[in-house]
């Protein structure tokens, strides 16, 4: 296989499974090499492990022409990237993570594929590690069409849920594809003026949810009056292989910005007592609290997929506002400087008038960058 | 038409003043107006078609004027227009560059090589620079060039390279053209010279545009153009207003007119032809250049940019104001020429310190800085140690060396040094978390205890600092922990601050944990107590409803105070200082409400909206930018066009150094993201029209597109209408085609020009006409190819059932068989069938049909064959030639090449040939009729006994008769009869025809006779008649 790559030496390398994703994504964005090695060199258990291969194998789906390279020990990965191909895609995400996981990498791809992507995704909708498929929908998908120029098609419905350990959920990503993206500025967050949520319910009681959404409103109605909650209770083959429950609340603000708190039963398996569905639903209220009290312009999940679409915009000036920048966030920002040279100006955002009374919640973050002059080089003119 | 007087002799128009037609007119002119005049309104829409056409045409108008909107990315101080000097040798490149250079310069300039930048007015500077009369030259210029002066020879007229230059221009974003006519007075004649201009002239408008400018340079005294016709050239190159062309404003670039080599001396002594590291200069055109790009230096290839400077302008523009350039303002930079303080020679660099030049008062050489620097030195290293400070806060006092080594005690009463220790202790403390629970991810401000982010945030130079937190801790992840960690860790007092993940490095367990942490976006709250959490910030949540406290400028009861309050004018003794800040908030209220009211009566079109969307843009990027310091600005934005950078480059090939040549030009071009690397291209592409020839697959074909030039071999194919890639073995004549090829990714939309040669010696060119043979656009890239080929495969049926047949002779294995059941097939008579399953190893299937087909019958299966695109890219590399060499490179041959040149000569195959086609008559059986038949036949179709001849057969001989002598008697008589009869005829058929003409010529006298007398009657007649008349 001929090296499709012009430059010597056009390989970024790391140790380390952490940010994995990241690097991987913005390989294929960027189109350079990446090469990751000493994955947990230390670990019980050491190399990639199966959920990563899985991400592997997905972004292998979706491009066209990558180079995978792993070594026997697992512990070395090389990937060099093609051509993003996009299409009709069907996929079995790995039950170790959420479709989450493998949902954040496929919306950064999404608008620079060849064909509208399409992809079937089947596994654990929601979990306590990844933002779930809900969170994504309620506050992601707003930051992404903030940044399209047209979003018709944009979708992501959910078909089936699926809790661990055995997962059966389905959720299917539709998304078109753009020239190019636009620059944003959003400097306003507004005041959250609305809370609505879902407590889904999978092969247990459906009062479980009821009761979540009662414990839940319990914490919100001290701060804001209009709540509403819908419950989910899904029966037969929408409900996934494992039983399970949880709740997912959006609070969104008078300028459209949208911030998601999650919280889920405790796995049985994992010799942890049995959740309480009253506790449940508290600790979500109190989650989407801190969340709004972080505030920005974006959730904390949307940050970094904001700051990935900041950077490939046109070489235009684009400016948001944020909450606390997440690790998450700082490690992507780092990451963008080596595979795409940009370089954000991170300041704290004082606003002129700002009275330390009105002062709404924690202090924010402005983000500047010049976008990298991105456009997408797969779609094809006739 | 003139008379000798000069007057026009041809007839007037007279306008008819009386007549039917003129009342007619004046009757309805009058009765038209006088209705409209009575009632003009009622007259205003009188036909729906007239109006539809009136409202067309002025769509049509208006949709002429919309452009795409872009945004405006020049910068406030431009780099030098760069004028490219275009034409044939002999021409005059040279004397005009150097004429222009004295115009504007005053300094002789005799030996002109590379690039020269001039000060040419108070807001303008150019760059000059000769193009050799070779492609790659003229392909690398006419990428970058802003302005084109295209030389002529007048007395010869247009060459080729003309042309070429033109399309080349066309394809790659056409540049600002003029065009100048040279050698005029070598044509004597008046006439001939003002038919010479007007030809070209109008030759060249058509190649350009109708009225493009085309300056005439009548002549050469002393070796120069006249004074007056250079200074009008100068006026007309100063006011040129540039084009933003597609490309350049997404790519950066710049022209090289300097360059250093600073490999070490010693690695060069022990091996002439190691890799080098060098440096070019020159000014930056285009958008912003940022030390991730790659970059593309056209003739020698991709590079990876080691690090790149902005210097001080060497040529820059006066800072007063005034009305004209002073002498000292008027500088002339041209390194390469050996103006700028260096000389280039064939292996050495000479640096010129002495004040010869105008410009030296400014030092901008840096090699004259350094030594200049060295001069000055009066104290030793030690000394200087000492007292050198250094500031670790901005508003810090400046710490020595002798602070630190004995006075610790001092710093701790310093009033600044405690709020750094303070900061340092808190840092410290998150830092220490971080680093050992980093696998809990709580977000930094969450640990931050409320006091510490009221202390901090508005002190300024903790701004800075979250860059640096961000950015500087990217360093220890990639591995450069050490530098830091080895200076740090033997100094508690300062070190403390930066020591984040020192501990770390001896602990691989903890190490790990940072390396190997879980991969989520969400940030992790399991460890926070969110009970306590929320009840402790609950005052803070609540602002952030819609029920918590608003904003002054937003809460609704202020806006209604502010709504109530005196009206400026009316209060005379307002109270302007405490209010004035209220009353400005006012004003900019109904400002904005003015400007939305104003902005919605207008904002109806999708034009006008786009428009004002991309103007705030580009006033938001201005403002943005230029509100950032100079460091973050460039760390930003990268550095910004028109500033003068130095670029290092390593691992140069020697050659480049060795064989430098200043006068073909270095043109450097940036790569965006992604246009580094190698895939397939598809391209549409049309052959020129001026090329007489067209280009077979897979030939080498000379690409230019993007900044690249490259060798490579082309498939062409041809979009079918379900958009199937068709493979073509050569290029249509006269309409566009696809190709695809093996190349560097470039956006879809770039332009790219073809050519089957770039050599440039007379025997090549001798016998090649226009030498650009394609040209096109790139519409998209790939990993993968999709050109396919028709292929039939055709097999025979060895035994038929009904409708299944076995057939063989289609595919070789059973393999291929199992890899098409299923596939349609066809009878070449049309019935239709499937392949079902292979029968034996050697290929054999069984395949049922619709009808029952003939063991004669050929079976046909139509299939696609995929063709690979070789994986051939070789950039072209004449830059790194030998000097006589660079205009001979030289890549792969096409085949026919190749065999000219080996003398092979085409053995076809000899099934290919033509041979005479022998046919056999067609041998039938006999025809046999069954006797039931036979008996039931009319006697006129009953097969007759005897053999009958039809045709007259002579082979078949007659019985003869043999007579009794009475019979032959009888024979005799009557034979005699018939011949004395048919004698008898004959005579009487001569005796009639005499006696027939005989008639005719009797009859034909008297005919005669009955003439002449009616003659001599007429005439007796005519007579008498004119005597009496006469009488």
């Amino acid at each position: 296989m001929p090296k499709a790559v012009a430059v010597k030496g056009n390989v970024l390398s790391y140790k380390g499974s952490a940010y994995l994703r990241q690097r991987l994504v913005l390989a294929v964005l960027s189109g350079k090499s990446v090469k990751i090695e000493d994955i947990r060199k230390y670990d019980i258990d050491p190399g990639i492990q199966e959920f990563e291969v899985n991400l592997v194998r997905l972004l292998d789906k979706v491009t066209n022409g990558s180079y995978i390279k792993l070594d026997e020990t697992g512990t070395s990965l090389f990937f060099q990237p093609g051509m993003i191909h996009g299409g009709t895609i069907e996929h079995d995400c790995s039950l170790d993570r959420s479709i989450g996981y493998y949902l954040e990498v496929l919306i950064l791809l999404a608008p620079f594929c060849k064909n509208p992507l399409h992809v079937t995704l089947k596994g654990v909708t929601n979990n306590k590690i990844d933002p779930s498929v809900d969170h994504i929908k309620a506050s992601v998908l707003p930051v992404l069409r903030k940044f399209m120029l047209n979003d018709e098609g944009l979708e992501l419905k959910i078909l089936k849920r699926g809790m661990r350990p055995l997962g059966g959920g389905e959720v299917v990503f539709k998304c078109p594809i753009q020239n190019q993206l636009n620059p944003v500025h959003i400097l306003n967050q507004g005041k959250v003026k609305r809370i609505r949520g879902t407590a889904y319910a999978v092969r247990v009681s459906p009062t479980m949810a009821n009761r979540m959404v009662e414990a839940a409103k319990g914490v919100l109605l001290k701060f804001i009056p209009d709540v509403f909650v819908t419950t989910d209770h899904c029966r037969g083959k929408q409900s996934g292989n494992s039983p399970g429950f949880g709740i997912h609340l959006v609070a969104e603000t008078t300028e459209g910005v949208f911030y998601s708190a999650e919280a889920i039963s405790n796995l049985v398996a994992e010799d942890k007592e049995p959740s309480v569905a009253e506790d449940v639903g508290v600790t979500a209220a109190q989650r989407l609290l801190i969340e709004i009290y972080q505030g920005g312009c974006v959730d904390s999940v949307a940050q970094s997929i904001a700051c990935v679409f900041m950077t490939l915009g046109q070489k235009n000036v684009s400016r948001i506002i944020v909450g606390s920048l997440t690790d998450y966030t700082i490690a992507f920002l780092r990451n963008i400087r080596d595979f795409f040279g940009i370089t954000f100006k991170v300041d704290y955002y004082i606003e002129e008038d700002s009275n330390p009374e009105e002062q709404e919640g924690a202090p924010k973050i402005s983000l500047i960058c010049i976008g990298a002059g991105y456009t997408n080089l797969n779609k094809r003119y006739l | 038409m003139n008379n000798l007087n000069g007057e026009n002799t041809e007839k007037k128009h007279k306008v008819k003043c009386a007549g039917g037609k003129v009342d007619k007119k004046k009757k309805l002119k009058s009765e038209t107006a006088e209705i409209k005049e009575k009632n003009p309104k009622a007259f205003t829409f009188k036909s729906a078609v007239k109006a539809e056409q009136r409202f067309r045409r002025k769509q049509d108008i208006e949709t002429k004027k919309q452009h795409v909107p872009v945004v405006d990315r020049t910068p406030i101080e431009p780099p030098p227009l760069l004028v490219a000097v275009v034409g044939p040798p002999k021409v005059g490149k040279t004397t005009l560059i150097v004429n222009l250079v004295k115009l504007f310069s005053k300094t002789p300039l005799s030996d002109i090589k590379g690039p020269v930048t001039l000060v040419m007015g108070k807001k303008q500077r150019i760059t000059l620079m000769e193009c050799k009369n070779d492609i790659n030259s003229m392909i690398d210029l006419a990428k970058v060039a802003d302005l084109v002066l295209v030389l002529c020879d007048a007395s010869f007229g247009f060459e080729m390279e003309f042309f070429e230059f033109l399309n080349i221009c066309q394809v790659h974003g056409m540049p600002k053209i003029i065009g100048i006519l040279t050698h005029l007075d070598m044509i004597k004649n008046y006439q001939a010279l003002k038919n010479t201009k007007r030809m070209l002239k109008h030759r060249f408008w058509t190649e350009v545009y109708p009225g493009a400018k085309l300056f005439y340079l009548s002549g050469i005294v002393h070796g120069e153009y006249l004074k007056n016709e250079i200074k009008n050239l100068g006026r007309f190159i100063s006011i040129t207003k540039l084009r933003s062309l597609s490309w350049r404003s997404t790519h950066s670039y710049l022209l090289v007119d300097r360059l250093e080599d600073i490999t070490s001396q010693e690695l060069v002594r022990r091996d002439l032809q190691c890799n080098r590291n060098i440096l070019l200069y020159g000014y930056l055109r285009g958008v912003p250049l940022t030390k991730q790009n790659y970059i593309h230096i056209a003739g020698v290839g991709d590079q990876k940019i080691h690090s790149v400077a902005s210097l001080n302008d060497p040529c820059p523009l006066p800072e007063r104001k005034k009305r004209a350039l002073i002498e000292k303002e008027k500088l002339l930079y041209a390194p390469f020429s050996g103006l700028g303080g260096i000389v280039y020679d064939q292996d050495a660099v000479y640096v010129e310190l002495a004040g010869s030049h105008s410009y030296s008062q400014q030092n901008n050489s840096e090699s004259y800085a350094v030594s200049a620097n060295l001069l000055d030195t009066k104290e030793t290293l030690d000394i200087k140690m000492k007292q050198s400070k250094i500031k670790i806060f901005s508003h810090a006092e400046n710490v020595g060396a002798d602070d630190i080594l004995t006075e610790n005690s001092k710093i701790e009463n310093s009033k600044e040094v405690n709020f750094m220790e303070n900061v340092k202790g808190n840092i410290t403390d998150k830092m220490k978390n971080i680093g050992n629970k980093r696998d809990n991810t709580v977000s930094l401000e969450i640990k931050f205890d409320k006091n510490f982010i009221q202390k901090t945030i508005p002190s300024l130079h903790f701004k800075r600092n979250l860059m640096k937190f961000i950015y500087d801790h990217a360093l220890n992840d990639i591995g450069e922990k050490d530098v830091i960690k080895t200076d740090i860790n033997n100094d508690n007092n300062v070190g403390n601050l930066f020591m984040l993940n020192s501990n770390e490095n001896q602990n691989h367990k903890l190490k790990h944990l940072t390396t190997d942490l879980l991969d989520s976006s969400l940030p992790s709250l399991q460890n926070l107590k969110t009970n306590d959490w929320v009840n402790l910030n609950q005052n803070g949540i609540k602002n952030c409803f819609v029920t918590g406290k608003w904003r002054n400028n937003e809460n609704a009861e202020e806006l209604l105070k502010l709504d109530d309050l005196p009206d400026f004018d009316s209060d005379e003794d307002y109270d302007y200082s405490t209010d004035a800040e209220t009353m400005r908030r006012k004003k900019l209220q109904l400002k904005q409400k003015f400007d939305t009211a104003y902005d919605n009566f207008y904002k109806d079109d999708f034009y006008d909206e786009l428009k004002t969307r991309i103007e705030k843009q580009s006033e938001l990027n201005k403002q943005l930018l230029s509100n950032m310091n100079e460091d973050v600005r460039v760390e930003v934005e990268g550095c910004r066009p028109g500033m003068y950078v130095k670029l290092e480059l390593h691992d140069m090939p020697a050659e480049f150094i060795n064989n430098f040549e200043p006068s073909y030009p270095i043109v450097i071009g940036a790569l965006n993201m992604g246009e580094e690397n190698i895939g397939y291209v598809n391209v549409k592409l049309k052959k020129h029209r001026w090329y007489n020839k067209i280009l077979k697959t897979k030939d080498p074909l000379i690409v230019s597109m993007g900044w690249r030039r490259f060798q490579t071999l082309p498939l062409y194919f041809k979009l079918e209408d379900d958009l199937k890639c068709r493979f073509l073995k050569y290029t249509p004549q006269h309409v566009s085609c696809c190709a695809q090829f093996w190349g560097p990714v470039t956006p879809q939309n770039t332009g790219f020009l073809a050519i089957q040669n770039v050599q440039n010696c007379p025997e090549v060119l001798k016998d090649q006409g226009f030498r650009i043979v394609a040209t096109g656009t790139v519409s998209e890239l790939d990993q993968s190819t999709k050109v396919l080929k028709k292929l039939k495969l055709v097999g025979n049926p060895i035994k038929i059932y009904k409708k299944t047949a076995f057939i063989s002779g289609m595919f070789n294995s059973s393999l291929e068989v199992a890899k098409f059941e299923g596939a349609k097939i066809k009878t070449v008579s049309g019935i239709r069938g499937q392949v079902k399953k292979a029968v034996r190893d050697n290929g054999t299937f069984r395949a049922t049909f619709e009808d029952k087909i003939q063991l004669s019958d050929v079976i046909v299966c139509r299939t696609w064959y995929a063709v690979d695109v070789p994986k051939f890219y070789c950039p072209i590399t004449n830059l790194v030639l030998p000097k006589e060499k660079k205009d001979l490179w030289n890549g792969v041959k096409t085949l026919r090449e190749l065999k000219v040149e080996r003398n092979i000569k085409e053995q076809p195959s000899s099934d290919s040939l033509y041979t005479a086609i022998t046919k056999d008559s067609k041998v039938f059986k006999p025809l046999i009729i069954p006797k039931k038949l036979q008996v039931a036949l009319p006697y006129k179709d009953k097969p007759k006994n005897c053999i009958l001849s039809k045709n007259n057969d002579k082979r078949i001989e007659r019985v003869t008769v043999v007579r009794e002598k009475e019979e032959r008697k009888i024979m005799e008589m009557l034979k005699m009869l018939k011949t004395t009869y048919d004698y008898k005829q004959e005579q009487q058929a001569v005796a009639t025809k005499k006696r027939i003409q005989k008639q005719q010529k009797e009859k034909e006298m008297e005919e005669i006779k009955k003439k002449a007398k009616v003659q001599s009657q007429k005439k007796n007649f005519m007579r008498l008649k004119s005597n009496a008349n006469q009488h």
